[in-house]
């Protein structure tokens, strides 16, 4: 079997005594370390390697971290087709890995490898140097099996950075478990588990009384719009996607198709090579949206309005919410069935609220994800932190 | 409000003290001396001051004055006094008097400015103060406050006198303005026609005229003798910095007239013309012939302001020890130089060598110069000594070489290139060193222009218009070369090395007219197509004619000494060819395209890429340029498939909130630093290390077009 990693770090650990030394953190090839090569799973980025680092990289090393290698992903890290995010914690041949959570493939990938994966608030970690593919959408995950390791490297690696345009100038929360009012009422929403199969219905029902148990007050919510949350992003997040892949050109790095006769016969045919057919279906599904369909993506945007100030209503309603975990995403298949097994999982993208997603145990307790407001990370953690110290003891 | 006794701000004087005037206009600029207003009022004609003092004017009038802003459009009345002593204004024309207002009346009130109009020189004391600059951007898009401002003003009125000035001149030779029509057929400019669709004939364009040229022939034809127009004309060129997409010119035409009666006419409208805007020029205009003026200027628009007149010295060189000249000699080539007078004090070694032989005459397309600097009776260079003394004295004395000269050859096998390269350096070294006089004028008329240009494929074309007469007709219509050796009728005035204008005398005769066309290579079946009603004319006796055009908007920006075209044009594009004021162009709705018949031109056959009515994967595919390949085809069917019902379901979903693109504030960031700076990867060539293809330093593409 192919290894977990296509690249593993020949340096040692380096000396030092940051917050994070001695903490071996595994990357995926579409994060910027400099001189490491970094296809970000495509052919559209054949053989490149990069220039230099990614904003959070450089603090990663500051702080101490030892960047082990990088592991096998998806094209773009779009859906799991490929990838074997997860593993390299799961192995322990690492204590973190970074994978980028586009609609859920960060939580996806935890929960296959039962370790905790975390989604954090849309603007806290900067992204120039991540190879991105839905500005508006995607966040740097971190998978662990521990959520103290995850809130350690959130503190790292979140922060202004002058020049990520996208990042918005707020500042920088604390994340500790003392920095917040701990929550209280967990907010079940209703659509998300009326709309599971019996069985996973009542496995989700067992992580609702695990969560009463714990000493936290349960109440059921209602966004009867929740079924619109994987419309608004198959529609902004193609669209997105085309934009961005727009820059995949074969002239600074990727595959060239040859014998191209001219500028725009090059275009066509090293990108009809570059891209793989998910990735490229989707792609051709933005150019859809803007080309034929450009209200659609004006809708979308309404739409997600709309999403946003109901998801604000539940969480004045209650601290955090707990939801089903994603299903399994196929190891293979067309864009429909990739796009319908993270329906569960897109919600936050959209949204941009953080999201700890908890692995099943060993005893049976089924996976889930518990979402915060946006920017409320700290609380999110700590709730997270009490549920799975809690499985620990039984 | 009756406005029967108005009367003009600028026009008063010291004489009018005691008189009673109502005044119109707006707030120039005002100061409050606690209780006494002091309001600079300006109208077209200039400014004057007008006071409100509680002594004289009623409290409501005080306070009404009191709220006056700048650009308040008013009406006063009062009376006009001589100022107190020590208190005149000498920056305004009527600094000698002011008006004391008894009444006032706001006719419109103003916004906040975008700049401001006011110059602030005009105030007492702020003599000094500069005019603060506005961007020209700004200033078209509000160009109505911009005409407000003296600079614009004057200019206008300037353009008026010159207008003015033809109009008076030309009719006491003669000559009668005639209106040609601007909705027309394109008629051969060479320039690109700007179409007009016509709703009438759908699928049928009239073409904006690029010149009167055919009509006024045709006027010449039908009898009129001596016509003229100041006439708009449209062309669709690229972009260059002093165009205008329209232009007005001094359009004219005469019958039974030579060229000595049109250069005679021409340079006397020229002369007042010049003569409006204060500029006295010498009579009669030097001329020129073309070939004269390539072979000593390198150009065809010479500007003689300065001297840097090229010497053949080919002949000094025969048999030359000098590997290089003897080289270019045999192959047919000619050396040419300039003798650079007295300035050998700023044209080092150091300079002629390494910043133009180096850099600048490459740039030029020259593949090199030859220096020398005359020092102490002898020539100096750092190829000196290939040269015999008696080549070193022959070139002395072909140059007219004193000690402090500098001599600047160009050798090349190419006599075009020469000239070519030589013109530059001229036009370059005078810009250098300052020898170019300012408020000079020199006019030129340049003549005896080549009746026809080489084709590539050994053809010949019309280096003017078809209708250009030659200057002489026993030619062999099938010879190139004898063809290439005409020289036409045509003549250009250039001034201070700028065309402002050309004509010829035309064909009057119709057997001629068919040779010069047989010589274009022009069938009968094809003149009779494309200029057919033209050429019609000419079988009903038509009268020999001459005439020319003068662009006047740069006649006028020259006489006034702008610093663009745009400044003597009311309302001009910008240098996009766009009006910021109004938006043109812009698109149109599809109702209206449709009425035209404008939806479906140019054939069935889509253009690739825009066919709406093509495969939507094949569309996508092209317009994302990704290529999709037969076997991809269902998968990629099917996600559109899927596309389109998100589409659906988005519209019956959507609301009416405003569209939500990203779930942060939006944050404005500038790249710190205030100077363009190349990266370090692309300095140390990183960035190229992943490139597929590179060649010299350079990501490797494939070309634009095949």
């Amino acid at each position: 079997m192919e290894s977990v990693f296509v690249y593993r770090n020949p340096e040692p650990a380096p000396p030092g005594d940051g917050t994070l030394a001695g903490l071996r953190v595994a990357v995926q090839p579409n994060i910027s370390v400099t001189g490491w090569p970094t296809e970000a799973g495509s052919r559209a980025l054949e053989r490149y390697r990069a220039v230099e680092d990614a904003t959070l990289i450089r603090r990663l090393r500051t702080a101490g971290a030892h960047l082990c290698g990088s592991t096998r992903m998806s094209e773009f890290g779009f859906g799991l087709e490929g990838s074997r995010a997860g593993e390299s914690v799961a192995l322990t041949e690492a204590d973190a890995e970074l994978v980028l959570d586009l609609m859920g493939e960060c939580r996806a990938a935890g929960l296959r490898a039962g370790v905790c994966a975390y989604k954090p608030s849309y603007g806290l970690i900067s992204r120039l140097g991540l190879i991105g593919l839905i500005p508006s959408m995607e966040s740097c995950g971190i998978l662990s099996g521990s959520v103290d390791v995850i809130r350690r490297l959130l503190a790292v690696m979140a922060g202004p950075d002058g020049l990520d345009f996208s990042l918005p100038e707020e500042p920088v929360p604390d994340f500790s478990p003392g920095a917040c009012r701990a929550a209280a009422v967990i907010g079940v929403l209703a659509e998300a588990r009326d709309s599971l199969p019996e069985t996973e219905r009542r496995a989700f029902d067992s992580v609702l009384g695990e969560i009463e148990s714990a000493g936290f007050a349960l109440r059921e919510l209602s966004l009867p719009e929740y079924a619109l949350f994987p419309l608004v992003h198959g529609i902004v997040g193609s669209v997105e996607a085309s934009s961005s892949a727009g820059r995949y050109d074969s002239v600074r790095y990727g595959v060239r198709a040859p014998g191209a006769g001219n500028w725009n016969d090059m275009y066509l045919e090293s990108r009809r090579e570059a891209f793989g057919l998910v990735v490229k279906s989707y792609l051709l599904q933005g150019a859809f949206f803007q080309f034929k369909r450009y209200g659609a993506y004006e809708d979308a945007c309404r739409i997600r309005a709309r999403l946003l100030l109901g998801m604000d209503r539940l969480l004045g309603q209650a601290d955090l919410l707990v939801l089903p975990a994603p299903g399994a995403a196929p190891s293979a298949g067309r864009l429909g069935e990739v796009l319908a097994s993270f329906d569960p999982s897109m919600f936050a993208n959209v949204t941009g609220q953080p999201v700890l997603c908890l692995p099943a145990d060993e005893q049976g307790g089924a996976g889930f994800q518990l979402a915060g407001a946006r920017r409320g990370d700290a609380r999110v953690l700590e709730a997270g932190e009490r549920l799975l110290n809690l499985r620990g003891r039984e | 409000m009756r406005f029967s006794q108005r009367v003009f701000c600028g026009e008063l004087a010291a004489g009018d003290a005691g008189r009673a005037v109502q005044l119109a206009g707006w707030v120039d600029a005002f100061r409050d001396h606690g209780g006494l207003l002091f309001v600079h009022l300006r109208d077209r004609s200039g400014i004057i001051q007008v006071v409100f003092s509680p002594e004289i004017a009623s409290a409501e009038v005080c306070r009404q004055a009191a709220g006056l802003r700048a650009e308040y459009c008013i009406a006063v009345t009062g009376e006009v006094r001589k100022r107190r002593e020590g208190t005149e204004n000498p920056n305004i024309e009527t600094g000698g008097i002011e008006v004391m207002a008894s009444g006032l009346t706001v006719l419109s009130e103003s916004d906040a400015l975008p700049f401001a109009v006011s110059d602030k020189a005009m105030t007492a004391g702020g003599a000094s103060a500069r005019r603060e600059a506005v961007s020209e951007e700004l200033r078209l898009e509000y160009r109505y406050l911009d005409l407000r401002r003296a600079p614009m003003r004057d200019n206008l009125v300037a353009r008026h006198r010159i207008f003015q000035c033809v109009r008076r001149f030309l009719d006491s030779r003669g000559f009668i303005e005639i209106e040609t029509p601007v909705l027309t057929m394109s008629t051969p400019e060479g320039a690109r026609d700007y179409l007009v669709p016509s709703r009438v004939h759908p699928g049928n364009f009239y073409a904006l005229p690029q010149s009167p040229q055919l009509f006024k022939q045709l006027l010449m034809i039908g009898g009129m003798e001596r016509y003229f127009q100041l006439a708009r004309c449209f062309r669709d060129e690229d972009l260059r910095p002093n165009r205008q997409p329209e232009f007005t010119q001094l359009d004219l035409e005469a019958s039974f007239v030579d060229e000595e009666v049109l250069y005679g006419l021409i340079e006397e409208l020229t002369v007042e013309m010049f003569a409006v805007g204060g500029i006295e020029l010498p009579r009669p205009f030097p001329r020129m012939t073309y070939e004269e003026a390539m072979e000593t200027t390198g150009s065809d628009r010479p500007d003689l302001r300065f001297g840097l007149r090229f010497v053949d010295v080919t002949d000094v060189f025969p048999g030359t020890g000098y590997a290089i000249f003897r080289r270019i000699i045999e192959a047919g080539g000619c050396i040419k130089g300039i003798n650079v007078k007295g300035q050998s004090g700023r044209l080092s070694k150091n300079v002629l060598q390494n910043e133009y032989a180096k850099e600048i005459v490459p740039s030029f397309g020259g593949r090199g110069m030859t220096w020398m600097r005359a020092e102490g009776g002898r020539l100096d260079s750092n190829i000196v000594q290939f040269f015999s003394a008696d080549e070193l004295d022959a070139l002395r004395r072909k140059l007219d070489v004193a000690d402090g000269d500098v001599l600047i050859l160009i050798a090349d096998a190419s006599r075009k290139t020469v000239t070519s390269v030589l013109g530059q350096l001229r036009l370059h070294l005078a810009e250098r060193l300052g020898l170019i006089p300012g408020g000079g004028f020199s006019p030129v008329w340049v003549t005896e222009f080549p009746l026809f240009e080489a084709t590539e494929e050994g053809g010949v074309t019309s280096s003017h218009h078809p209708f250009t007469a030659p200057d002489r007709t026993d030619f062999d219509p099938k010879n190139v070369g004898e063809l290439l050796s005409l020289r036409s009728r045509a003549y250009d005035l250039v001034m201070n090395g700028e065309e402002l204008g050309g004509g010829s005398i035309r064909i009057s005769d119709r057997d001629l007219q068919r040779k010069i066309f047989a010589a274009l290579g022009l069938g009968e079946e094809e003149t009779r197509e494309k200029f057919g009603f033209f050429l019609r004319a000419f079988d009903f006796g038509a009268p020999p004619h001459g005439g020319l055009a003068l662009g006047m908007d740069r006649t006028v920006s020259m006489i006034l000494g702008t610093p663009s075209i745009r400044e003597v044009i009311a309302f001009p594009k910008n240098r996009s060819a766009a009006c910021p004021m109004t938006g043109a162009p812009a698109k149109v709705k599809r109702e209206q395209l449709a009425e035209l018949g404008l939806l479906n031109l140019g054939g069935t056959e889509p253009l690739r890429g825009t066919g709406g009515d093509g495969n939507l994967v094949d569309h996508l595919s092209w317009v994302s340029r990704i290529g999709v390949g037969a076997g991809e085809r269902p998968a990629v069917e099917e996600a559109l498939g899927q596309a389109e019902e998100l589409a659906a379901a988005a519209g019956r979903n959507a609301g009416t909130e405003e569209p939500v693109r990203t779930v942060v504030p939006v944050a404005n960031r500038m790249r710190p630093g205030d100077e363009a700076r190349r990266s370090e990867l692309a300095e140390s060539g990183k960035l190229l290390e992943s490139a597929p293809e590179v060649k010299g330093g350079y990501f490797k593409v494939a070309g634009i077009l095949e």
